[in-house]
């Protein structure tokens, strides 16, 4: 078993924790706490880690756990995941819609967009479409079986879909 | 392959994700090229797939905070810790070694009187005040009894000043001088040759132990002192040594018999 885990790795997957951080929980500031306490946290289970496998999905599951754990809240947001329901922006969902360099409105939009899918659909989404992680990785690090990954996931897309559909300009509308 | 399996909705999201088999993927890329429809959805994802990238990936450049680098070496408790806790055991107990050491220090300072201070001080008193023709003291010695009065008032505890004319050095007077903590009292005396001696006096607040004689000399002038209670005596004076130390055993015998019989002088 390691005693340690490789610091290199650890800074090179910061800006992904920070990233994950923030779809979690929606502030700049709470992500960044998050990921302290996810370090923390690591290196107290630094020889739970096995050397070669990937650290950074072993670091998402540190996050998403100490996060459940963290806010009680979210376990209510978990509950209302399955009602579909909702369309508002997400409780709590503060990150700052900047006017991107490019003139690409969407972009800013999509962020918000995705504070306004439950946060489990939200996470699942994120770490199959923006991080990459294989289907079975994602349901490792939720702790939750491949099948309710792949349905999160269904749901996330096609939420996502009906928000770009309600909020598009007529040009982009494709029928 | 015609003959492969249905397409599911997990297999549009697995292709779209490129996390299909090379050999599904074969298979779903031939079905979706007969269904516009499915092929139409995959395209949707990748289109939310990119902009999810596009709109998330500028994060990946921002700057790390400070704590979050911090927070990524090794934690005070980690790996250092456990490979160099010999060698830290070592290292603290000798911290706590000079520690301890310098707050003895502290403590000896104190029950000796700061002896380096105070001969300084005494003899920085002494070069002040006995190079002053005019006004060495503040009280002459014609007002003795006022001047004994009034330090012993200052000083918070009996003085007296020491009679040494048996060995030629009368009494000029007395004055109050600024000490460390305490204020302290200058006794100055002087000889027929006009070599001026004084004789500086400080109560500290921490009893001590007696201490032997002391001597020390600072800018040329010569200092015996010595703690006796918790009381600092310096004798200080631009003249011999062995001179200066006879003027110092005498102020020391009459200070003794004084703390024998604490009684005002008559």
């Amino acid at each position: 078993m390691p005693d340690t885990l490789p610091n290199p790795d650890l800074i090179a997957a910061l800006p992904r924790l920070r990233r994950y951080a923030r779809v979690l929980t929606g502030d700049m500031h709470r992500a960044d706490d998050l990921v302290q306490d996810t370090l923390a946290r690591a290196w107290e289970k630094r020889r739970l880690w096995q050397a070669g496998s990937d650290l950074r999905a072993w670091l998402f599951t540190i996050m998403h756990n100490v996060h459940v754990n963290q806010f009680s809240l979210r376990q209510r947001e978990y509950a209302q995941a399955s009602l579909d329901a909702d369309d508002g922006p997400a409780a709590g969902w503060e990150i700052p819609v900047r006017p991107t360099q490019s003139d690409r409105v969407e972009l800013s939009e999509v962020v918000g967009q995705i504070g306004r899918l439950p946060l489990a659909q939200r996470e699942v989404l994120i770490l199959a479409a923006v991080e990459e992680l294989r289907y079975e990785e994602i349901g490792d690090v939720l702790g939750v079986p491949i099948g309710t990954v792949m349905s999160r996931l269904s749901r996330a897309r096609e939420k996502l879909r009906r928000m770009n559909a309600d909020t598009a300009s007529p040009l982009k509308v494709v029928k | 392959m015609s003959s492969g399996l249905p397409l599911s909705d997990d297999d549009l999201h697995a292709f779209a994700d490129n996390q299909l088999s090379p050999e599904r993927t074969v298979e779903v890329a031939a079905a979706l090229a007969r269904e516009p429809a499915l092929a139409g959805r995959v395209a949707e994802i990748k289109r939310q797939n990119a902009l999810l990238r596009d709109a998330l990936d500028p994060w990946l450049a921002e700057p790390l905070p400070a704590k979050l680098l911090r927070a990524s070496a090794d934690p005070p408790h980690g790996r250092l810790w456990r490979r160099l806790r010999p060698a830290l055991a070592v290292a603290a107990t000798l911290v706590i070694g000079v520690a301890l050491g310098w707050l003895g220090r502290e403590q000896m300072l104190r029950l000796e009187g700061t002896p380096i201070t105070f001969s300084r001080q005494a003899a920085l008193t002494h070069a002040l005040y006995a190079a002053d023709q005019n006004r060495p003291v503040e009280v002459w010695a014609a007002d003795e009894q006022r001047l004994v009065t009034w330090l012993s008032k200052r000083l918070n505890f009996p003085l007296r000043a020491p009679d040494l004319n048996s060995i030629g050095f009368s009494l000029v007077g007395g004055r109050l001088v600024a000490g460390n903590e305490k204020p302290g009292a200058l006794f100055m005396y002087e000889n027929a040759d006009k070599q001026r001696i004084s004789l500086l006096v400080r109560k500290d607040d921490v009893a001590s132990h007696e201490t032997a004689f002391r001597y020390a000399k600072e800018d040329g002038v010569s200092v015996f002192y010595w703690i006796d209670d918790s009381c600092g005596y310096a004798i200080s004076g631009r003249i011999d040594k062995t001179q200066l130390l006879a003027v110092a055993r005498v102020v020391y015998g009459q200070l003794a018999a004084f703390e024998a019989a604490p009684s005002p002088r008559p």
